[in-house]
């Protein structure tokens, strides 16, 4: 019983954390049961140094698959699912082929089991115990910290949580490594108390598919959801033993099962937990909501969001910004030069040069397909550059993965807020604060992120889902998120499309208090009003090249700026 | 090693093609019900089973012929199968949960199974079983055959109905992005429960097909799960000709490593491709 | 005893299911011996488990009818290990400590006994099992085996298949032997290929396959190739049919060939299966069911068998060696006169035992006694013993094309 709870928590690591199915749990197992069977049976090596060696054959196997896996952004989801399967059946012919077995099967009886308790059952007990214990310990410490939060965002939306600062590619290593590793020891272990250990028994669907029900009966969102499942499970396995009920257990545990999961779909901690927290509300689409109500809301918000810029604490202004302001002689920030992107053969960007200077708000406008959403995208490492360099304080930012963008200062809202709709609103923001420029701990997190709400106006809707809030609100805690990261460089992607003429004088407000802060912007907008009101300086982009750039009232002036962006009708 | 004759090459390839046919047949179902309905359904590996002993049943015991027994399984299965989409759909289940509520439904029907006809083997002997043909150098038998015929027919029948039918197009229309689909006035319910009833259909006569060429037992239910799965990835989720496709190539490249090097590594030519083509061409599925 | 307890106990009964004591003895207060075992009654070995699920509940009721063991009644406890290992381990941990049963039964098959046997060997607990394919694996001194393979069968069962074939009026001159990775299975094939070389037969070809391969096809195509005189499959189950089957599909038909263990009923009665041979300690004609006590096993197992819906209610090989596992386990505890189990493994040890499939001994190497396979072949549908001679089926000989 316990090394299933061992199995389906460490199963939970990886796969319950950060969404990656992995079906392959029974390879990472089989491989642990083999290193010690073939340790401890043909080499004689004592049975407890055969554990870590199965620990660290398992990981190595896991990680060396994520290594390659997680390299291709599109092996997600039932692919990942379908190779991990896979792997476990190259797996099991390699070892079946291989003097490793070779067909007769290991046997351990000759191997001497170590004395933990009085009897040789106890001793099992024990170890399984503790490798249960430890195992819920790690699953238990792990939501909790840097690597947790990261893997709750990789599960929400891998390509915002990256663009957020965190690490993916290595996260998911280190949680596959983990998860495989404990597999690893827990094969080890189940290889000696069997004692004939064969390729058949070990690699094959049962153990994956078991360990994947134990979890998401459990409830794979909870470190003891796993243990709880794998308890169920094993106990109704038990329960069904009788021999003269023996069709009837089966048919039983296949009904209990079935009915689980249409009454507990996020399972049986699921369930508790969807009772203390509210009704998730649909976002609606703006036109949905009543137009009075809308503005009654943003009217709080605003005078919220004023309120809060005036009782601003000074320690919630950014460190870099601060600096920032003073040397806020216009100094060049960002220089991208010759940047070219392109899609399937259309041109995105071709060749782009422009110039962000420290301290200014820079509108970036253009038609419909000008490239606009493109350049943040690939400013901010979401899609790689294909020619073109990006110069970014002094560093080049071309070619570096998104996480270290973030790192570098960074920042980004998205035109479609995308939110970790699974994590609360206060995580969120929290997240950034970690993984962003800002690098805080836990602690210090939570904190700026009750400030950075609380300046978005959206104080006291920590603990909310992200589907909870309206639209505005989710376009506000875009840039509390943004913010939070305490960046040198925010980049805003529309944040006022969608809004209403009041709403958008509310975040106008907002973006000034930002700069006024000393962080620079550059925000791509339709919005006419509001680009004349905030920017600086404006670029003009058009088919994917830099039309005009210079000061807001001198290009709106120029007539070809009209013609491109008003079409040529106007002109 | 001796270089293997051709005859024995092209009869190895042939008899992949047929295999690979079932696992095709049985992959088409799976495979539309995971791509367009989001459901995994191991279910349908129990329903196909369910079907055969039923075959098994009219045609050894009731005496009737194990083609004209589809004329009850299909539209029993059929109902089976929408039956369990509407349930599915009633309780708005994840695929992943689907995974489970159909592994709980393949545990139920295989003890019901064994409850019925016993864990022994049974295998239908019928006038197809020993029909053989020679083309040339190479032996056909009829109940490979006409597995393989079935599976073309069902599969190019389908590719046909997903393309040129209102139906078609409108689940796939579903697959793509469901709320537009509905803003469109389809109706997503309906759509799906007649899918899932072709699925169960398609499950009931690949049961029928199993019959014909296999003895049957019913742990076996779970023997083609693994390799099933690999043909609908590799011919790509929600495709009708995908996992015919897909499951050709993995019954042919096992019979070729059989008769080249070794039965016992098959199994490694097959997944090795597949994980080829998963970490070099994700795109694809 | 109060109605309480004895309603009590005829629900415990009902419970595990088992042929409960008659009414006398439950109002004498005698307690029932209590005998433990585990089958796969579910999972892939169900089918041959319900045998030795019928043949337990036969042999304790016949027990009980004899006046039960050392006075007392028998209770046999069984409990489906679902065909996995591990879970059969965990069970014999149950039925020893919490059920404390008196004596255990070896459950179906191979891999299932020997975790049994771990279990037992640290309880100090006498197994007897029926059905131990890997006699070099039984390390326990404890265990005594009723499938009499002898200590060595990867050298012993090859040597007499091949020198049946030696004595046939067409000796074969060369082999292909083709076998399942499956452990119990593919030592013996190994062993066939070192037994055919030193009788000079010339090896055409030698091919494994994974247990659970789904296309036999290929394998079929190659043996056709090779052509050999005698082909030894290492199949188990099912295998052989499929492969009988894969052979037919493209005309061919083997000349000589053998089937290691295959599901007996299935391939008697394939019309493909002519002269298939194979191997047996016990089949339903003479001399076997002359055995003391053989005839009435026969006619209870057919009725029985076929209640429970045994599609071919045949006494044979896993029907036989069930039936004598439990008869070493009473003349064990008989011989010993009492359920000590130290006492009782000393008794078997040093005794031969009287069973319906030989008089076994047991104090050879792991406690094997003398390999007493017997070659059988499918003749008009039915197997019969064909080799040694003096248990050859009256008039029966091996037939070759």
């Amino acid at each position: 019983m316990f090394h299933w709870i061992v199995l389906a928590t460490s199963w939970n690591i990886l796969s319950g954390y950060s969404g990656y199915f992995s079906f392959g749990h029974g390879a990472f197992f089989g491989a642990g049961v083999y290193t010690t069977a073939v340790l401890a049976g043909s080499y004689g090596m004592p049975f407890l140094w055969t554990l870590p060696v199965a620990a660290i054959v398992a990981a190595a196997l896991g990680a060396g698959l994520g290594a390659v896996a997680f390299r291709v952004r599109n092996v997600r989801g039932e692919l990942f699912a379908l190779l991990t399967l896979a792997v476990t059946f190259v797996l099991a012919t390699i070892v079946l082929n291989t003097p490793i077995d070779g067909g007769p099967g290991v046997y351990l009886s000759a191997v001497a089991v170590p004395v933990l308790a009085p009897s040789e059952s106890g001793s099992f007990y024990m170890m399984a115990l503790l490798l249960a214990v430890g195992t819920l310990v790690v699953a238990y410490a792990i939501p909790k910290s840097r690597l947790g939060l990261g893997l709750y965002a990789i599960h929400d939306d891998e390509d915002a949580a990256e663009v957020m600062g965190v690490p993916t590619y290595r996260y998911k290593l280190i949680a596959f490594a983990i998860s495989c590793a404990r597999a690893g020891v827990a094969g080890g272990i189940q290889s000696l108390f069997v004692s004939y250990v064969t390729a058949g028994s070990t690699f094959n669907i049962t153990v994956p598919l078991t360990v994947i029900l134990m979890s998401v009966l459990g409830g794979t969102r909870h470190w003891a959801g796993p243990a709880l499942g794998a308890t169920a499970i094993t106990l109704l396995l038990y329960a069904s033993t009788a021999a003269d009920q023996a069709m009837m257990g089966k048919a039983a545990t296949g009904a209990i099962l079935v009915a689980a999961v249409l009454f507990m779909p996020n399972g049986i901690l699921g369930v508790r937990r969807r009772g203390i927290s509210a009704q998730p509300a649909v976002p609606l689409p703006s036109g949905a909501v009543p137009h009075a109500e809308r503005v009654e809301a943003s009217d709080e918000t605003r005078d919220g969001a004023r309120d809060a810029m005036r009782s601003v604490p000074p320690d919630a202004v950014p460190a870099a910004a601060r600096t920032a302001t003073a040397r806020r002689a216009g100094e060049t920030l960002l220089s991208v030069r010759g940047l070219h992107k392109s899609f399937k053969g259309v041109r995105a960007l071709d060749g782009v040069d422009l110039d962000v200077r420290e301290g200014e708000i820079l509108g970036v406008l253009g038609p419909n397909g000008s490239g606009k959403s493109t350049l943040i995208n690939v400013v901010s490492g979401h899609y790689r550059a294909d020619a073109g360099s990006l110069r970014f304080a002094g560093g080049e930012l071309a070619g570096l993965p998104a996480h270290r963008i973030a790192r570098a200062g960074i920042a980004r809202t998205y035109q479609i807020p995308r939110p970790f709709p699974k994590l609360p609103v206060r995580d969120n923001v929290a997240l950034t604060a970690m993984f962003g420029a800002a690098a805080l701990d836990r602690a210090d997190a939570n904190a700026a992120a009750d400030r950075c709400l609380e300046f978005a106006g959206l104080g006291g809707q920590g603990q909310l889902r992200p589907g909870e809030l309206t639209l505005h609100q989710t376009k506000f805690l875009e840039l509390a998120r943004a913010l939070a990261a305490r960046p040198r460089l925010m980049m805003l992607d529309e944040v006022l499309s969608g809004l209403t003429p009041t709403e958008i004088d509310g975040a106008v407000e907002l973006i000034r208090g930002i700069r006024d802060q000393g962080t620079t912007i550059m925000f791509v907008e339709h919005v006419m009003r509001a680009i004349t009101a905030l920017s600086d300086r404006i670029v003009v982009l058009d088919q994917g090249r830099v039309l005009a750039q210079g000061e807001a009232s001198e290009v709106m002036a120029r007539r070809d700026v009209a013609v491109a962006y008003l079409g040529a009708a106007h002109a | 090693m001796t270089f293997p004759s051709g005859t024995l090459l092209a009869q190895s390839a042939l008899s992949g093609v047929f295999i690979g046919s079932l696992y095709g047949l049985l992959g088409l179902g799976v495979g539309l019900a995971w791509g367009l309905l989001h459901v995994i359904n191991l279910a349908h590996f129990a329903f196909a089973f369910l079907a055969a002993y039923l075959c098994y049943q009219l045609a050894s015991v009731g005496g009737m012929d194990p083609l004209l027994t589809l004329a009850l399984i299909v539209p029993l299965f059929a109902a089976l199968g929408a039956a369990l989409q509407w349930v599915l759909e009633r309780f708005d289940v994840s695929p992943l949960n689907s995974l489970l509520a159909t592994f709980g439904i393949a545990a139920i029907i295989e003890a019901g199974i064994q409850w019925e006809w016993t864990a022994d083997f049974r295998k239908l002997e019928s006038v197809y079983a020993g029909r053989t043909f020679k083309v040339g150098v190479l032996f056909v038998p009829l109940p490979e055959l006409l597995t393989l015929l079935l599976s073309l027919i069902l599969a190019f029948g389908i590719w046909a109905a997903m393309r040129y039918t209102n139906l078609g197009r409108a689940l796939r229309a579903l697959a793509e992005d469901a709320p537009i689909a509905a803003a469109f006035g389809i109706n997503r319910r309906a759509h799906a429960l007649v899918l899932a009833g072709v699925c169960g259909a398609l499950a009931g006569i690949a049961g029928v097909c199993l019959a014909l060429t296999y003895t049957l037992t019913p742990s076996q239910i779970y023997a083609w799960v693994g390799v099933v799965f690999a043909a609908v990835m590799l011919g790509g989720l929600g495709s009708a000709l995908g996992p015919l496709t897909g499951g050709i190539v993995i019954g042919v490249s096992e019979a070729v490593t059989m008769a080249f090097v070794s039965p016992s590594w098959a199994p490694i030519v097959s997944f090795s491709l597949l994980i080829g083509l998963l970490l070099l061409k994700p795109e694809r599925s | 005893m109060s109605i309480i307890a004895r309603t009590a106990r005829w629900a415990c009964a009902a419970c595990v299911g088992l042929a409960m004591a008659s009414g006398a003895w439950a109002q004498a207060g005698q307690p029932p011996i209590r005998i433990g075992s585990t089958l796969a009654l579910t999972g892939p070995l169900a089918a041959t488990s319900l045998v030795h699920k019928v043949v337990g509940e036969i042999y304790v009721e016949q027990l009980n009818k004899r006046g039960g063991l050392l006075g007392r009644p028998v209770e046999w406890i069984v409990k489906d290990d679902q065909s996995k290992p591990d879970l059969a381990r965990t069970l014999y941990e149950q039925l020893i400590t919490a059920d404390k049963v008196d004596l255990l039964m070896g459950p179906y098959a191979t891999g299932a006994i020997l975790s049994a046997m771990g279990v037992a060997q640290r309880y100090h607990k006498v197994l007897i099992h029926h059905t131990f394919g890997i006699p070099s694996m039984a390390k326990y001194d404890m265990q005594f085996p009723a499938w009499s393979l002898g200590p060595d069968p990867g050298t012993t069962v090859p040597t007499t298949v091949l020198k049946a074939l030696a004595a046939s009026p067409k000796p074969p001159k060369t082999i292909a032997i083709v076998t399942s990775k499956f452990p119990s299975v593919h030592f013996m094939s190994l062993g066939a290929r070192e037994v055919a070389k030193k009788m000079g037969l010339k090896e055409v070809l030698f091919l494994e396959w994974d247990f659970g391969n789904l296309d036999y096809g290929p394998i079929a195509a190659r043996i056709k190739d090779a052509n050999p005189d005698f082909l030894w499959v290492g199949a188990i189950g099912l295998e052989g049919n499929q492969l009988l089957e894969a052979m037919h599909k493209i005309d061919y038909t083997p000349h000589e060939h053998f089937y290691l263990y295959p599901a007996p009923g299935p391939m008697s009665k394939s019309p493909l299966a002519n002269d298939a041979m194979s191997v047996t300690l016990f089949e339903e004609h003479p001399p076997f069911t002359n055995a003391p006590g053989a005839a009435e096993f026969i006619k209870l197992y057919h009725e029985r068998a076929a209640k429970a819906g045994i599609p071919d209610p045949t006494v044979e090989v896993q029907a036989a060696a069930s039936y004598t596992a439990w008869q070493i386990l009473e003349a064990g505890v008989r011989g010993a006169g009492s359920l000590d189990d130290k006492a009782i493994a000393a008794w078997i040890k040093t005794h031969r035992v009287q069973t319906i499939t030989g008089n076994l001994r047991f104090d050879g190497p792991n406690n094997y006694g003398d390999d007493l396979m017997k070659v059988k072949q499918v003749q008009n549908g039915h197997w019969v013993t064909v080799y040694p001679k003096e248990f050859a089926a009256p008039g029966a000989t091996l037939q070759v094309q």
